[in-house]
């Protein structure tokens, strides 16, 4: 080990633990006491000094992002109800959750759960398809257009990461931001307006996902004031791959090839960053450009290198860059890279930056020596940089060489498994909820009220968002995010299809993506949160004609600092519930991402974010012919509500709305809920379904008010035949948000037929479509008559962002 | 050293200036009438003026619905409007710069050059410094990464 100009050797094995401490926020290494000790330990056994690129290396392999330390370490967690405590200790969280769920449930079509780049489930007899979702928070926050670009970008390797690389068919982009009307003085002082972020971010994924001629067909948007300093900025890609395709190996002799964009001082401690609360000064270096042109031709080359078999393996640079890249492909055999090989973007890098860098649109390759010259030949025809930069070894050590001199050498198994346990104390305080005082409301305030509830920024449409991503390239989109009857209307739609025969020839099958999440559940209840987030993400797919029985899951965790034991205590009852969801409805998760840390300061006081879980869903169709969109049909039709209507208005657009106290957020009941989604799907595909729409944000009255608007149609609504739980008033029964609901159009021939497929469940026949295009809703029992023409209601929805 | 700038021709829709006008009035900041914008090239390197434009005419602008202007690093240009120049600080992944290079060299001209890019706001009406900074800083330029003069 020497040190040479470029690389020092860090002072380590003298250092007290408060030294210790402040060698580790000084060098922005985000590793904790326990951490650092281990470092030195590891050190004194080799009776030496670190060089600086081994701490960096050590830091970039243990952060939070890549290892996930708060979901794998030891959380002591406690439980309060009433006075009654009970206490458990988990060993790994995501393992005795979420991951355990999957094992239980043993899928035969997940071909790849929870170890790769992204999850795969099985298409048809020769492809499978992966889906992953990222988040990208902290990088937005600083620079919205970039740190979103770069978040899709990033997302989009991922995919082609996956096994040997899949070919991205579709993107999804889910956002939380501040309220986008705060006025400007309120903004606080070093901090962008929420409006500036939402512009900038939506820029960046338009821009990055538009240029990689990529579609992107599903989201949401959610607003609320705890977003403000912080954004949350989801993306997700989904991307089909051959089933042959889907294992890499990596062998001693392998030779490392880097593929695609120079490497350059962008995104130094990324990683490590992900893991500190934000400040108003922030290192420079953390900032990421995107460039969609290199990575498309990354893409389109790989591809050819993956089907001629010029690889082994393969995997991105994400965050940590090449050092977790290579660490991650040569953890079993080792590897010996030569640092002043790889292609800078301009001089002055000294080693630890080359090997820790976040330079984008780079990919890592294990190539077989006999590959050699063919696979560089046919990514340097296509312009794209692809160099050899060292090898795997056989010794399973980690061999860093710049000039000829080794500037680090570390045993793989320390790097990935040296990293102690954290043990984190989690208490959870379970809230009685209570019914809230009886809402009553008259005809005209009813009415007040569905346009206050469409107008509102959680419901509003987000046309102004979605017209600017490129839904409709490569031509595969089947159910589209915007839907509309007649060139005036415009309605949302629950869950994207896709159809991809240009890759799978001859196929019938499609993929629907969807998803669901509610922070608003969660300030009140995060168990609740995730459970509803789970039904939702399965009831907007069941919606568009997805088999409830080959569906699949991702999780995307966004908390707050799980230092606060109250706060890892409530993801804890989150990740219960995506067990419990996981095993009820019979439904996999197969891959998952957590954002920890979402904290800023204003002044000297710290925040954290409101938790949220997203929960993204994939399935495959059988046959895409058998798919239906949310607008009304045609006049004549009945109208079914499929499920039952609870008391359940807690954390609902109506009691934010009306600042209604008290309420019970919405249950999932998922036995109740699984039988309907079942009937669905065979009702779908007998060809009795006009039109089917989830009922969630705003309840009954808002789902059936957008089937019509975006039919250009009328309904006429009886809200005394509506199934309830107990005695409801109007208001209670138009806006709660009761899980497992549908609102489904059937042709009069067909009612026979679809009341025998919904024989036992709970549903009514609560109306008609009309051709009027008035929107009617009445109780003659309560003496009230909603009635509104159903282009004022789109104007009220669709007025609200129109920038 | 030479600096192209590509304004949007008269009779057509400066879409960046009315969008940059239109966030203006959102800050609530009075007195702006008008926002002219122009894409700024900053080409560095052993060109002549006749190779600049070139690069400009050929490369940069449309010649349909955009002008452009050439400017060497010794003229001083006087302008009626406040100006807000924003460009990329030094380190910092300029992507549009490297396309550019790229093309430079696909027209034929092999000599080697440098190039920075950036955005020029003309701002009409009457605006004292201290709105121009808010304004640059707020809206116009990141300034974790990039950089702002105000002319």
């Amino acid at each position: 080990m020497k040190a040479t100009t470029n690389c020092q050797t860090i002072e380590i094995l003298s250092l007290s633990d408060k030294q210790l401490r402040e060698l580790s926020t000084k060098n922005v290494l985000s590793l904790s006491l326990a951490e650092m000790k281990a470092v030195q330990d590891y050190f004194r056994k080799l009776k030496r000094n670190p060089t600086d690129v081994e701490i960096e290396t050590i830091a970039q392999t243990w952060s939070e992002h890549c290892k996930h330390k708060t979901l794998t370490g030891i959380i002591d967690y406690t439980e309060e109800k009433g006075t009654k405590k009970t206490k458990r200790t988990y060993n790994n969280l995501l393992k005795e959750t979420i991951f355990k769920a999957t094992m239980e449930l043993n899928k035969k079509w997940c071909l790849s759960v929870f170890k790769d780049n992204a999850g795969i489930i099985e298409f048809d007899a020769k492809n499978g398809v992966a889906f992953k979702v990222e988040t990208h928070n902290h990088p937005s926050a600083l620079e919205p257009y970039g740190g979103s670009a770069t978040g899709i970008g990033g997302v989009i390797r991922d995919i082609l990461g996956v096994g040997l690389g899949a070919k991205p068919l579709a993107n999804t982009d889910v956002f939380c931001f501040g309220n986008p009307h705060t006025k400007d003085s309120q903004v606080p002082e070093g901090m962008r307006h929420p409006k500036t972020i939402l512009k900038g971010v939506v820029s960046g994924v338009r821009d990055y996902g538009n240029k990689m001629g990529i579609p992107t067909v599903n989201g949401a948007v959610y607003f609320d004031e705890g977003y403000m300093a912080n954004p949350l900025v989801y993306c997700g890609t989904m991307g089909i791959i051959p089933k042959s395709k889907i294992n890499k190996k990596v062998n001693s002799g392998d030779l490392i090839l880097v593929v695609g964009g120079r490497t350059g001082r962008d995104g130094i401690h990324g990683a490590t960053f992900s893991s500190i609360q934000l400040d108003q000064e922030c290192d420079v270096n953390a900032v990421q450009i995107g460039n969609p042109i290199v990575e498309k031709k990354v893409l389109d080359t790989m591809l050819k290198a993956r089907d001629l078999n010029l690889y082994r393996a393969v995997t991105d640079c994400g965050a940590g860059g090449l050092s977790s890249a290579i660490g991650e492909l040569g953890e079993k055999t080792g590897a010996l890279v030569y640092l002043d090989r790889v292609p800078l973007k301009y001089d002055g890098l000294v080693p630890w930056e080359i090997w820790i860098s976040e330079a984008q649109e780079r990919m890592v390759f294990a190539v077989h020596p006999k590959n050699k010259k063919r696979i560089v030949a046919l990514f340097n025809k296509e312009n794209v940089e692809a160099v050899f930069v060292g090898k795997f070894t056989k010794d399973k050590k980690l061999t860093l060489k710049y000039d000829s001199d080794v500037v680090a050498s570390i045993d793989m198994f320390f790097l990935h498994y040296g990293i102690p346990k954290p043990i984190r104390p989690a208490v959870y305080k379970i809230k009685e909820e209570n019914v809230q005082k009886p809402i009553k409301m008259n005809s005209a305030s009813l009415l007040k009220v569905l346009k206050d509830v469409l107008a509102d920024l959680n419901v509003c449409s987000k046309e102004w968002i979605i017209r600017q991503y490129d839904h409709e390239v490569q031509g595969q989109t089947i159910v589209k995010p915007l839907q509309c009857n007649s060139i005036e209307g415009s309605g949302p739609g629950d869950a994207a299809v896709i159809f991809p025969y240009t890759v799978a020839k001859g196929t019938k099958k499609g993929i629907v993506l969807s998803n669901g999440l509610n922070p608003q559940y969660g300030k009140i209840n995060t168990y609740k949160m995730a459970a509803n987030a789970v039904e939702e993400s399965l009831r907007n797919a069941v919606a568009v004609g997805a088999n409830i029985e080959k569906m699949s899951v991702l999780d995307n965790f966004c908390w707050g600092n799980p230092n606060n034991p109250k706060i890892l205590g409530s993801l804890v009852r989150a990740a219960n519930a995506c067990y419990d969801m996981s095993k009820a409805f019979n439904i996999p998760f197969i891959s998952g991402k957590d954002s920890l840390h979402n904290e800023y300061c204003i002044g000297t006081k710290k925040y954290s974010i409101p938790p949220v879980l997203l929960i993204s869903a994939m399935g495959v169709i059988e046959n895409v012919v058998h798919t239906v969109t949310m607008p009304l049909k045609n006049g004549g039709n009945k109208i079914f509500v499929l499920g039952i209507t609870r008391n359940e208005l807690g954390g609902s657009v109506l009691a934010k709305i009306k600042n209604v106290k008290g309420g019970v957020v919405p249950e999932v009941y998922p036995k109740e809920s699984k039988e309907i989604m079942e009937r669905i799907y065979k009702a779908i595909n007998s060809g009795l379904v006009q039109s089917c729409h989830d009922c969630s944000d705003g309840g009954l009255v808002v789902a059936i008010s957008e089937m019509a608007f975006a039919g250009d149609k009328g309904v006429k609504i009886d809200i005394d035949v509506i199934k309830t739980k107990g005695e409801l008033s109007v208001a209670e029964i138009l806006f709660s948000e009761s899980n497992g609901r549908f609102v489904v159009e059937v042709n009069p021939e067909n009612e026979f037929k679809f009341k025998g497929i919904f024989k036992d469940c709970i549903f009514a026949e609560v109306g008609c479509v009309t051709e009027d295009k008035n929107v009617v809703f009445e109780s003659v029992k309560n003496k009230i008559k909603v009635k509104e023409k159903s282009k004022n209601l789109l104007n009220a929805w669709r007025n609200t962002i129109t920038w | 050293m030479f600096e192209i700038e590509i304004f949007t021709k008269e009779g057509f829709k400066d879409s960046r200036g009315e969008h940059v006008l239109s966030k203006i009035s959102e800050v609530e900041i009075k007195g702006i009438t008008k926002v002219d914008y122009a894409s700024v090239y900053i080409i560095d390197g052993d060109i002549n003026k006749t190779e600049a434009k070139t690069i400009a005419s050929e490369l940069l602008s449309d010649k349909i619905t955009e002008k452009f202007e050439i400017s060497s690093n010794s003229d001083s240009k006087k302008s009626k409007s406040s100006v807000i120049e924003v460009l990329y600080k030094k380190g910092v992944t300029d992507t549009v710069s490297e396309s550019v290079i790229k093309a430079i060299k696909d027209l034929g001209i092999t000599k080697e050059v440098r190039v920075k890019t950036g955005h020029k706001y003309y701002l009409h009406g009457n605006i004292s410094k201290t709105v121009l900074d808010k304004i640059a800083v707020k809206l116009l330029a990141n300034t974790l990464v990039q950089e702002y003069k105000i002319k």
